[in-house]
């Protein structure tokens, strides 16, 4: 029963204060006098039911009082509107960019794959190699519990089930060992997947299907199971669909169908040449998992060690006496693979970036409700000498700054879903689909959002204490007015602001540098109208030609075509012109070693692209045909790099073993993305027979060029579909729109950044006008006495503003300097950044248009509420005292 | 407020009804309304502690109640105690509430004359 007492008498204790107040006593008395009785009628039931009872009063108490500070701070705001829309829009702005910041960029990188287990265990080298390596790689049970080998983004022409007459429609999958999905840890949501022990060559195919494939292609149809698909023309059954959301490993290039290796070429021609027992094929993507207690570097380590053992088999491989590490682990369970010395790069650039945004919504947030409780002071010594807590006057003021915090962040929730509707129509301008999930991340919003908490807590608390400690009496005397005594030049409120205008000036230069330089360094001008060359896609291959048929259709196409009139060139390339890199390779002459893009490219393709030689010839019909050495056309930085400044025509180059020999040499030709620097050199290489049998995943690339317009499009399509009326035309469009998509990407980063400076400054602005309103609030007795006494208004106007040019001044000053070193850094991280940063930094329309325009925007945030300054009425302000 | 109709805040809850109706007619403490309910209901009803206090709280929110500032004679009061009455508005909502179960009591009596015929 002493037991009961004592927990009772505590919870009693633990009422909120206002309640303690008024019925503390009484509640413990009526306890104790009850206790005794309550033993003896109920025995330890009643004792429980008694300690059950208060227990759950206590925090009914408590939401109450929270629920009627918010029914108060909610009174409060809509008293003052101006300040509540100003707070929930730079909180809202603040956490909506950082959501949608977060989402976009952090969750890709560091997001585990889904329906994978164990997605932190996987690892992924950088480069792809040959399956034979990855079936040495399988036998080091000491490092890795698994290995599993992949092609992603390989194409295939699918025809359905049932639908003999419709075209066959162009899909992206994967091919994948048959340990692919028992490595990733993935279960079928019906029928099975791939395993070693049932999928042996020779098998009749099997395909395996995404939920997503189900969906969309089959309308979900129950009875999917068994029914056969024709893949490239050949029959394959479907035996199993992977789980919702599961797109593959490296789900930027989303898969729709899995094959397994054990297909004949036939149904996959990336499996012809006995593909899967030549060592030097280096075209499989290998996905590993890590042995329990294995970290990743010693992996890296150990699986180094064997390539290079494997390597040194083969005295013929150039990298024989290559010390450099020969491969490079990434973690392979999230959504883009990033290098490992890459993180603390990305990490660090998104930090930065995230800490500028929240520091300055915070600021102003702090720096307003500093503003307020000063101007409260009055109403609150007034409370206060009526007996209110000074505790509950902090928890009122308190949750003012919660709610805030809250309205921002619902605010913040629905610019970033916004964001993100914006971004999701943004298309990457590649040969296989890509894509980039957009959504937004709940830990994301979570994470902002208890930010916002936490800020809201520690910028009302300060402001609440400073605002609350005043005597009671000299600010009932003295009222709004009381600041007057103790003003400080470097007060917390200037300091805020000056932090303000110096952040937001270095968002905006650094903003601007990346904005300018990536226009500047991704604009591709091109030395003709881009709306008159066509591009088209075709792949003979997989609509089921045989290699001898696919080959002879590229031999006669131009011709054919050229038949039909006002078509004055026509190339034929392995992509389209002004594209990415698809990759690099190493180059070779007797002196030097040269990094380059590789493209493959037809007879006349720099005719087509109006582009003279500079010396040399380009490649002719003949070069089609496979011979060593083969003829290659080296760009001027390729020629260069290898060359100096001595003829290139008729050198030897080595590229991945196999003999060149140079035909001619073109000036560099913009690629229009800002990449590595190391892709400003290129090779070219002839299409030959090969590349016709198995084209890349993006098929054999037309460029047409015609005055006629539409009607040489047509022309062609009629011409091909005379030709075979199954072959399928993909990719139909301008060079005009492709170079368009190209720059869409990139817009759509200049946009972002665009907005994070617009925002930074708007965020100033507001953060000013507050200054300055407050300034003028508070000297309104000094001005009344002044103009009692003559001064005019634009003296006092300048006495106003005067404080506020300060700031923007030194704010300035510090915030020039720091973006100067911002950028500096960031050069620093990566090429990408140095050479977008290199073109802009010395951009007078930078250096001098951003501190101005920062500059007049703040002066004129300063001046209306000045304005009010000179409208004081002496009389009045002088008799408020 | 002139014409707040009392029927808005009924039905009331059971320890709101129980305590206004201890209220009835007399000042009362809050030990003292704890016994006149346990008595009344013959021991059935029992207001724990807490659970009388803040429903005092909330009574006086919502104006039903009031503390009373008269106190009984001096040998017979205890100063730490506070007294509640109740208010004009209390005594209202107190007689509809009484109105409507006596209705209620009325149709179940109507009914189980009705089953028993």
């Amino acid at each position: 029963m002493n037991f009961a007492r004592r927990i009772y008498r505590r919870l009693a204790e633990a009422f909120p204060h206002e309640f303690k107040l008024v019925y503390g006593t009484e509640l413990t008395l009526l306890g104790e006098d009850v206790v005794e009785e309550i033993a003896r009628r109920h025995g330890v039931t009643g004792l429980i039911r008694l300690i059950v009872d208060i227990a759950i009063r206590v925090p009914i108490e408590y939401l109450g009082e929270m629920r009627r500070d918010l029914r108060y701070a909610v009174r409060a705001l809509l008293k003052s509107p101006g300040f509540a829309l100003v707070g929930i829009i730079s909180l809202g702005i603040g956490m909506g960019m950082t959501t949608s910041v977060f989402s976009r960029v952090w969750a890709q990188m560091f997001r585990g794959l889904p329906a994978v287990t164990d997605a932190d265990r996987l690892a992924i080298p950088e480069d792809p190699v040959s399956y034979y390596y990855i079936e040495q790689y399988r036998a080091q049970k000491s490092l890795f519990e698994g290995v599993a080998a992949f092609q992603t983004g390989v194409p295939f022409s699918v025809a359905l089930p049932g639908n003999g007459h419709a075209k066959p429609e162009r899909v992206f999958g994967q091919i994948v060992s048959p340990g692919y999905f028992s490595l990733l840890g993935v279960k079928a949501q019906r029928g099975r997947v791939f395993s070693p022990e049932v999928d042996k060559p020779g098998d009749a195919p099997v395909v395996v299907i995404t939920d997503r494939f189900w969906r969309n292609r089959l309308n979900s149809a129950p009875d999917a199971l068994g029914q056969t698909l024709r893949l490239n023309g050949q029959p394959a059954t479907i035996i199993g669909i992977t789980p919702k959301d599961f797109k593959g490993a490296m789900p930027v290039v989303p898969a729709e169908i899995f094959v397994p290796v054990t297909v004949p070429p036939s149904l996959a021609p990336e499996l012809a040449n006995a593909i899967l027992d030549d060592p030097h094929a280096k075209v499989f993507q290998a996905m590993l998992r890590l042995a329990p207690g294995v970290t990743i570097e010693s992996a890296e380590a150990g699986l180094d060690a064997v390539t290079r053992r494997l390597d040194d088999r083969d005295s013929s491989d150039a990298k024989h006496n290559d010390k450099s590490r020969r491969v490079t682990l990434l973690a392979g369970g999230t959504m883009v693979p990033i290098p490992r010395a890459m993180r603390p790069v990305l990490v660090g650039f998104f930090v930065v970036l995230i800490g500028l945004i929240l520091t300055i919504s915070c600021m102003n947030l702090a720096n307003m409700l500093l503003a307020r409780g000063s101007a409260r002071r009055k109403e609150l010594a007034i409370r206060l000498a009526v007996g209110a807590s000074r505790f509950r006057l902090i928890r009122q003021m308190m949750s003012e700054g919660i709610l805030i915090a809250m309205l921002g962040g619902a605010a913040g929730l629905a610019l970033a879903y916004w964001l993100s509707l914006l971004s999701s129509q943004l298309k990457l301008p590649q040969a296989v689909p890509q894509e980039l999930d957009y959504s937004l991340d709940w830990r994301a919003f979570v994470f902002t959002f208890a930010l916002a908490i936490v800020c809201g807590i520690g910028f009302s608390l300060a402001p609440a204490l400073q605002a609350t400690k005043s005597g009671v009496v000299p600010a009932l005397k003295e009222g709004a007015a009381i600041q007057l005594r103790g003003y400080r030049r470097l007060g917390m409120r200037n300091l805020l602001v000056l932090g303000q205008v110096a952040g937001s000036l270095m968002l905006l230069l650094i903003t601007g540098f990346l904005v300018l330089g990536f226009s500047k360094t991704g604009s591709v001008q091109t030395k003709f109208n881009a709306n008159t060359m066509y591009l088209l896609s075709i792949d003979p291959v997989r609509d089921g030609y045989s290699r001898e048929k696919a080959q002879a259709l590229f031999d006669k196409l131009p011709t054919l075509l050229q038949s039909t009139g006002a078509i004055p060139t026509i190339a034929l390339a392995s992509q389209a012109p002004f594209s990415m890199a698809n990759g690099t390779v190493q180059l070779r002459a007797s002196q030097a070693i040269q990094v380059a893009a590789k493209e493959s490219i037809g007879e006349r393709y720099f005719e087509a692209l109006d582009e003279p030689l500079l010396a040399g010839r380009e490649f002719a019909h003949r070069d089609r045909e496979i011979k060593t050495p083969m003829p290659v056309v080296l760009n001027e930085t390729a020629a260069r790099g290898l060359f100096g400044s001595a003829n290139a025509i008729g050198q030897r180059v080595t590229e991945d073993r196999q003999s060149c020999e140079v035909v001619g040499v073109v000036p560099d030709l913009k690629s229009g993305i800002v990449d590595d620097d190391q892709s400003a050199a290129v090779i070219y290489l002839p299409l030959t027979e090969r590349d016709f049998a198995t084209p890349p995943a993006g098929g054999i690339t037309l460029m047409v060029r015609s005055s006629v317009g539409a009607d040489a499009l047509i022309g062609i399509r009629r011409q091909l579909a005379s030709l075979d009326p199954n072959l399928d035309i993909f990719n139909v469009r301008t060079l005009a729109e492709h170079l368009e998509l190209s720059r869409s990407f990139m817009r759509n980063a200049l946009d972002t950044y665009v907005g994070i400076g617009v925002f930074g400054l708007v965020l100033a602005a507001i953060g000013l006008a507050g200054v300055t309103a407050y300034a003028v609030a508070r000297r309104r007795k000094e001005i009344g006495i002044r103009m009692a006494l003559g001064a005019r208004k634009g003296q006092v106007l300048g006495l106003v503003l005067r404080e506020g040019a300060t700031l923007v001044a030194v704010g300035t000053a510090l915030g020039f300097l720091g973006a100067i070193a911002m950028a500096k850094m960031l050069s620093s991280l990566t090429s990408i950044f140095a050479n977008a940063l290199n073109v802009s930094t010395n951009d007078p329309r930078l250096l001098v248009g951003a501190p101005l325009l920062l500059a007049g925007l703040a002066l004129l945030a300063c001046y209306i509420p000045a304005r009010k300054s000179a409208k004081i009425d002496p009389l009045r302000a002088l008799r408020e005292e | 407020m002139a014409e707040f109709d009392p029927r808005r805040l009924l039905p009331l809850k059971t320890q709101w009804f129980h305590i206004m109706l201890s209220l009835a007619g007399e000042e009362q403490h809050g030990y003292g309304i704890m016994r006149q309910v346990l008595e009344r209901s013959t021991g059935k009803v029992r207001l724990w502690p807490a659970t009388l206090y803040g429903s005092l709280k909330r009574l006086i929110e919502a104006g039903l109640i009031e503390e009373s500032d008269e106190r009984p004679a001096p040998e017979l009061d205890d100063a730490r105690r506070r007294y509640y009455r109740l208010t004009d508005l209390g005594r209202r909502v107190l007689d509809a509430e009484c109105d409507r179960l006596q209705e209620l009591v009325d149709s179940i009596r109507v009914k189980r004359a009705m089953v028993t015929e």
